[in-house]
């Protein structure tokens, strides 16, 4: 089937401002967005967008899909495909633009240093964690770091949602001595993180759940 | 021109684990084409293998990897490999990594292809993903600065003696020179010079071609291999793990056809005789639609597949349609790793004087004819860290190399002279065109099955595209993310790797772990119980032949 990409261009060399260009390609329904994407690369070798492991792992590919955001690679064309045959994509709202739909991701992988994105183990670790324990921390691993819950917020303000999930990941983490101290670290009010932790897997590519009483902890 | 004393190039598991143990004594940085975090490490599904167990031994693991290499595997690399395991796990641990664990709360371990034990530690099948940011936040805790989207040009080679690279910095359209006294290669492998492939874009064999063409030796680069089970069309990587935990292989009239081919191990063979076993199933007309045969989860029950399997879940239902804990997979093999690489010690020192190597890019070598599933990963902590190590050490020890001005200046005319084109341009080629013609000549003729008339043609083939190559004019010029010129430079990456790996094949008249030969059916130690070494030369590469590290384990017939 033919469908149109309307992609939003920008060239910070010669552009006064982003523009959208239509390009034509044909894929099959079961195609995803960022098969069709690379077709319009060979259209114009010119356009710029991020890809690596088309598997949804390693988050390259989050641009903005008919103003939605997420990942190119695991949205299919039967579930992107809008009226007319059309899928609108632009860089992810919230980052800076830096060519077509590259962002400039500096500042979001600055923004996890302020939770002190490791765990400082305890002297005291004997190697050990019980199966449950490890459970939980299972979810909220599997963050790819793609930036789509960030540019997925209304307002992401102080609030850098990927540190967050990094910072409840680790303060679920019985290794680590900060722990439940983690949780004043983030300056977040319990009623917001507790809102963050509800929304977040809808917002989320990977689907990840926090376990909500580490707000609790 | 940056100053680091140890450069790592690449961002994977190899390389952070590398750039972790050099920056306690050394000045560091990490140069990498994507961030970190992207690298296709973060792919790898199954798990580590470290003989943790308590009936298992690192003897065990030892024989089973030596076992599993067709004896092409050095001995004295492979005990590094397995004595280092179980430690180099803790120390993971200690950093944070989530494993799974066991009901008594020890790192759980899971079975893989060619194992006497349940030797793989994992988490879930996010294995390398919770590594691979693991360490990323170690890095950080280490404040180590990292060039993230910077692409290696050149090393900066001096009297055999690499003394930094030229590097490309993508954003600003930007070259550098970043003069170093140990450049750490950890650029992984070059599955994109396949059309059928588990490897994500970036792996194109930057590092391992740059390497070659500064003249560092590569070995066993004719050892591909194609891992049995990925999804049928997109080839997205279905785990072995998936087998681990008990998944069955079926043909068209619903048998566990292994038992026709390794009888004791079944599906947990090695993957080079699974994947020999798929195709031929598909070839003598028992597969479906004469293209894939179908990967089995359906009597493991949701639950066990909902918790060990949650990505092969989600990868299956998504982009084939099909839930695996419901009904079966269709699968087919396709390229998956180089057990081939630039030529290392046991310390990752290659054969030029201050450049190293770990990782898929590097040939120690551990894997010798077909590496065993859960044996990179832990190849990629194991040398990483004894790579970033003896870097630390030349840092420490070693004056700063020589890095004259013409040499400098030698390696900005060459990228000039790229960029202005080699070639005119011809109107109606593109790299699109030769790449698509490379990778379908390298899956069809240079495959799982390869004989000799077709290796022939392919060496020729590919020496035609070589000279379309060089026609191609440079896809526009220094502009800030033109990913068009990057995979101009990536082709012309595949095209030398792809010619050292059919010519390697052509060779090598025998057939030996991945490398099967129709018109050599039968290992031959006698003539072939050895590496291949090349070297570029003038008019190409220039082969010859080296000693296998034989301490303990006399070859045998292999049998599963």
């Amino acid at each position: 089937m033919n469908v149109v990409l309307n992609i939003c261009r920008f060239n910070p060399e010669v552009d006064v401002k982003p523009y959208f260009q239509e390009f034509t390609v044909l894929v099959e329904e079961h195609n995803t967005v960022l098969d069709a994407l690379l077709q319009a690369w060979q259209q114009d070798p010119g356009l710029s967008f991020r890809r690596s492991c088309r598997s949804a792992i390693c988050g390259s590919c989050a641009l903005c899909i008919n103003g939605r955001p997420g990942l190119a690679c695991q949205t299919l064309i039967r579930n992107a495909i809008t009226e007319g045959g059309r899928i609108t994509l632009e860089p992810l709202p919230h980052f800076r633009q830096l060519k077509d739909l590259v962002v400039d991701l500096d500042p979001f992988f600055e923004s996890l240093k302020a939770v002190v994105p490791w765990v400082v183990i305890r002297d005291n670790h004997d190697g050990r964690m019980a199966p449950e324990v490890a459970r939980k921390l299972e979810s909220p691993a599997t963050c790819i770091l793609c930036g789509v819950c960030h540019a997925a917020m209304d307002d992401p303000g102080e609030v850098k949602p990927a540190a967050l999930v990094k910072g409840l990941r680790l303060a679920l983490d019985p290794r680590d001595v900060l722990g439940a101290a983690r949780l004043q670290l983030m300056k977040v009010p319990r009623d917001i993180l507790r809102l963050f932790i509800k929304n977040l897997p809808e917002k989320c590519p990977k689907g990840i759940t926090v376990p909500e009483d580490v707000c609790h902890v | 021109m940056l100053i680091h004393e140890v450069l790592v190039v690449g961002g994977g598991l190899a390389g952070l684990m590398a750039a972790l143990v050099a920056s306690q004594k050394a000045d560091v940085a990490v140069l990498s084409k994507i961030y970190p975090t992207r690298s296709h490490s973060g792919a790898a599904q199954g798990g580590f293998n470290a003989a943790l167990g308590e009936d298992d031994s690192v003897e065990a693991h030892i024989f089973d990897t030596v076992k599993g290499s067709d004896y092409l595997g050095d001995q004295d690399a492979i005990e590094v490999l397995c004595s280092e395991g179980p430690e180099v796990i803790l120390e993971l641990e200690r950093m944070g990594v989530p494993w799974t664990r066991t009901p008594e709360g020890r790192v759980a371990q899971r079975s893989l292809g060619g194992a006497g034990f349940p030797r793989a530690c994992f988490a879930a099948d996010f294995s390398g993903h919770v590594v691979l940011h693991t360490l990323f936040e170690q890095v950080l805790r280490r404040g180590i600065k990292i060039y993230p989207e910077w692409h290696l040009v050149e090393l900066l080679v001096e009297d055999g003696q690499v003394a930094g690279v030229l590097a490309y910095d993508l954003a600003r359209a930007r070259l550098e020179v970043i003069r170093s006294k140990a450049v750490i290669l950890a650029t992984g492998g070059y599955g994109r010079a396949f059309a059928k492939t588990t490897n994500a874009h970036a792996n194109t064999g930057d590092g391992m071609a740059i390497a070659y063409r500064a003249g560092a030796v590569l070995s066993d680069m004719e050892f591909v291999q194609f891992h049995p089970t990925t999804l049928y069309g997109t080839n997205i990587l279905i785990s072995e793990a998936a087998r681990g935990e008990g998944g069955y292989l079926r043909n068209y009239d619903g048998e566990r056809f292994m038992v026709h081919y390794a009888p004791q191990k079944m599906e947990l063979a090695p993957r080079d005789v699974v994947s020999r076993a798929i195709f031929k199933e598909i070839k003598e007309g028992r597969g479906f639609e004469g293209q894939y045969v179908h990967l089995d989860l359906t009597h493991l029950g949701e639950a066990l597949v909902a918790e060990r399997l949650p990505q092969v879940r989600d990868l299956a239902i998504r982009y084939a349609g099909v839930d695996p804990a419901r009904a079966p997979m269709p699968i087919e093999p396709a390229q998956h790793y180089s057990m081939g690489g630039v030529r290392t010690d046991v310390w990752g020192m290659t054969s030029l004087t201050g450049l190293l190597a770990a990782g898929e890019v590097a040939n120690v070598s551990v894997h010798g004819a077909n590496r065993l599933g859960g044996n990179s990963l832990l190849e990629t902590v194991v040398f990483g860290r004894r790579a970033g190590h003896r870097a630390a050490q030349l840092a420490r020890q070693e004056p700063w190399p020589t890095l004259s001005a013409a040499t400098i200046t030698r390696a900005y005319e060459s990228w000039s002279s790229l960029l202005a084109g080699r070639g005119q341009g011809v109107q109606e080629d593109s790299t699109f065109a030769i790449r698509q013609e490379m990778t379908n000549l390298m899956t069809n003729q240079v495959g799982v099955f390869r004989v000799g008339s077709e290796l022939e043609d392919a060496v020729n083939r590919l020496a035609k595209l070589k000279e379309r190559y060089q026609r191609l004019k440079a896809p526009g010029g220094m502009q800030p993310f033109n990913y068009a010129l990057m995979d101009y430079l990536e082709v012309g990456y595949l095209l030398d790797l792809c010619e050292v790996i059919a010519r390697g094949a052509l060779r090598r008249t025998e057939s030996r772990g991945a490398h099967y030969r129709l018109d050599y059916p039968q290992r031959d130690d006698q003539n072939w119980l050895c590496h291949t070494f090349v070297r570029r030369g003038e008019d190409g590469p220039e082969f010859s032949n080296g000693p296998v590290k034989i301490t303990r384990y006399a070859p045998q017939e292999r049998g599963y």
